[in-house]
């Protein structure tokens, strides 16, 4: 059994890129269809061009070697698992579904010429285009946090790196320290995130260091999930977890990294541990390329996720505006499938079908403790909207049995969504 | 070196002849559910799976009256119940059909 090294199959992808990209692959009529971004949407989104338009010519432009998953970051965080069971390669997508995976990053989309340039140089020429970039954040428009700043409070809103800093930052933590974690205002990325990642920090503290405690300062009033997770705050953590709402002067309104202080309207905290969470905007391909508008995110065609900016040019996952879908990895993935479909009627000049997403997102409160929302999307009144009667979250007061079944099908969830998006 | 000569049409030959016998049908509305439930209903852990090599797997019409009876709740679920509601009866068994084609 031949063993290539991960070098030299990166090394050969590239080469394949660069064939594709000047016209020499096998089918010189093929469907050129170039994704941007290798996580759930992307990934997901050249599986499916590839099983619904097995003679497309699909190049897949992805920074990192891997993908670290968000989902289930917070896991690491808590300490109940370790970075491997986040690592994603790109292995099964090039070998089993003959996709050009490209390590390296898209720096220039030109909409005009329909061409991707890497920052390698190789420039794909493309019939369709996909940009999943996900989130960037808006380094300064929190005052103090940027780049340098989030070397020493970490976000960890990226999962990789930063995930083992906060993490090593909680083990070296005295007992009696106390833990903060600066909540954005909506929108961004995994609304119920923050939450599940108190409660998982409050389980490590509650069996590791009980003198501590963590505290939420929000911007916002409400999140996501929120009745469910003081439920179950009540029930495990009432000395663990402090939330402050806006209202109750939780916004976090300066950073200094260096004094490790945060700073609200009318206070200054010095945690043991910062976790600030930025406010984020769509990724930087996206912003450069003019797919996004004001708001910082990208408006899309709600039946076929085709930009409204520029044509031919889709963008799925955190970095739309998907109506009622939230910003998380299942409905990147999802609406990766509508993409997909949408673009194979195209190119076979049919009528995409209408529009059907789902969403389903778990957050584990500790590791048998597991609460979920749901959503079933089509196009009302021309906007992404829920279908009624459809969706929500788990019950209230549902008994232990209950949560802990969620709590297993957590698992299974990421099992399944990680297969279905790289393998 | 020697080795990485004879890695290279080996791996060219999968980027570019790895291709899927033939087109999947194009099914979104199906296609959703395997997020959760893995591509082609092979689920790897607690989810169900669909495909009819599971050791429980469930029949056509098992899973038709299964989805229906979430739909109606005149089944409890965790979650199935909620997602089931999205569709009409005839949506459902459409899914199923996919899955069990």
């Amino acid at each position: 059994m031949m063993k290539l090294s991960r070098r030299t199959f990166s090394g050969l992808v590239g080469a394949a890129g660069a064939l594709s990209a000047f016209g020499l692959s096998g089918c010189a009529n093929a469907p050129k269809v170039v994704v941007i971004g290798g996580g759930f949407g992307g990934a997901t989104a050249a599986k499916y061009v590839r099983r619904y338009m097995p003679d497309a010519n699909v190049v897949l432009i992805e920074a990192g070697k891997t993908h670290f998953t968000c989902p289930f970051s917070n896991t690491v965080i808590g300490g109940m698992n370790q970075m491997a069971l986040l690592e994603r390669n790109y292995d099964v997508l090039a070998n089993k579904y003959g996709i050009t995976v490209v390590n390296d990053l898209a720096v220039a989309i030109d909409p005009v010429t329909k061409t991707v340039k890497v920052k390698g140089g190789t420039v794909f020429g493309y019939d369709k285009l996909v940009v999943s970039p996900g989130v960037d954040f808006k380094w300064g428009a929190l005052e103090g946090y940027d780049e340098a700043a989030s070397a020493i409070m970490p976000h960890a809103w990226k999962a990789g790196p930063q995930t083992v800093l906060l993490r090593k930052q909680l083990e070296a933590m005295p007992n009696g320290g106390v833990v903060m974690i600066s909540a954005p205002a909506n929108p961004f990325r995994c609304p119920p995130g923050p939450y599940e990642r108190a409660s998982l920090i409050a389980h490590y503290l509650k069996n590791n260091k009980p003198k501590s405690k963590v505290i939420i300062l929000d911007s916002k009033d409400a999140f996501a999930k929120d009745k469910l997770f003081k439920e179950g705050w009540e029930k495990m953590y009432d000395n663990y977890i402090e939330w402050v709402p806006a209202a109750k002067n939780g916004k976090v309104t300066k950073v200094d990294a260096k004094a490790g202080t945060l700073e609200t309207d009318f206070e200054k905290f010095k945690p043991a541990v910062a976790n600030v969470i930025p406010p984020q905007t769509a990724g930087a391909i996206a912003l450069a390329t003019g797919l996004a508008d004001k708001s910082g995110f990208c408006p899309v065609n709600p039946n076929t996720f085709e930009s409204t900016l520029h044509k031919d040019i889709f963008v799925i996952g955190d970095a739309c505006m998907a109506g009622e879908m939230p910003k998380s990895g299942y409905s990147a993935s999802s609406q990766a499938k509508v993409v997909a479909g949408a673009i194979a009627a195209m190119m076979m000049g049919d009528k995409p079908a209408a529009m059907s997403a789902i969403n389903t997102c778990y957050s584990l409160l500790a590791p048998d403790y597991g609460i979920s929302v749901s959503g079933v999307y089509s196009v009302q009144d021309g906007k992404i909207a829920n279908i009624k009667g459809a969706g929500g979250v788990s019950p209230s007061g549902a008994a232990y049995q209950f949560r802990k079944k969620e709590a297993d099908f957590a698992g299974g969830w990421y099992a399944s969504i990680c297969q279905d998006s790289w393998g | 070196m020697k080795r990485y000569l004879v890695a290279v049409p080996v791996c060219l030959g999968l980027a570019f002849l790895a291709v899927p016998a033939k087109a999947a049908p194009i099914n979104v509305m199906a296609d959703a559910c395997s997020g959760c439930h893995g591509t082609d209903g092979q689920s790897l852990g607690a989810m169900p799976g669909f495909n009819t090599g599971a050791p429980d797997a469930k029949s056509n019409a098992e899973l038709k009256k299964l989805l229906r009876d979430y739909r109606s709740g005149a089944r409890e679920a965790t979650v199935m119940d909620r997602i089931a509601k999205g569709y009409s009866e005839a949506q459902l068994d459409a899914i199923v059909d996919y899955y069990k084609k």
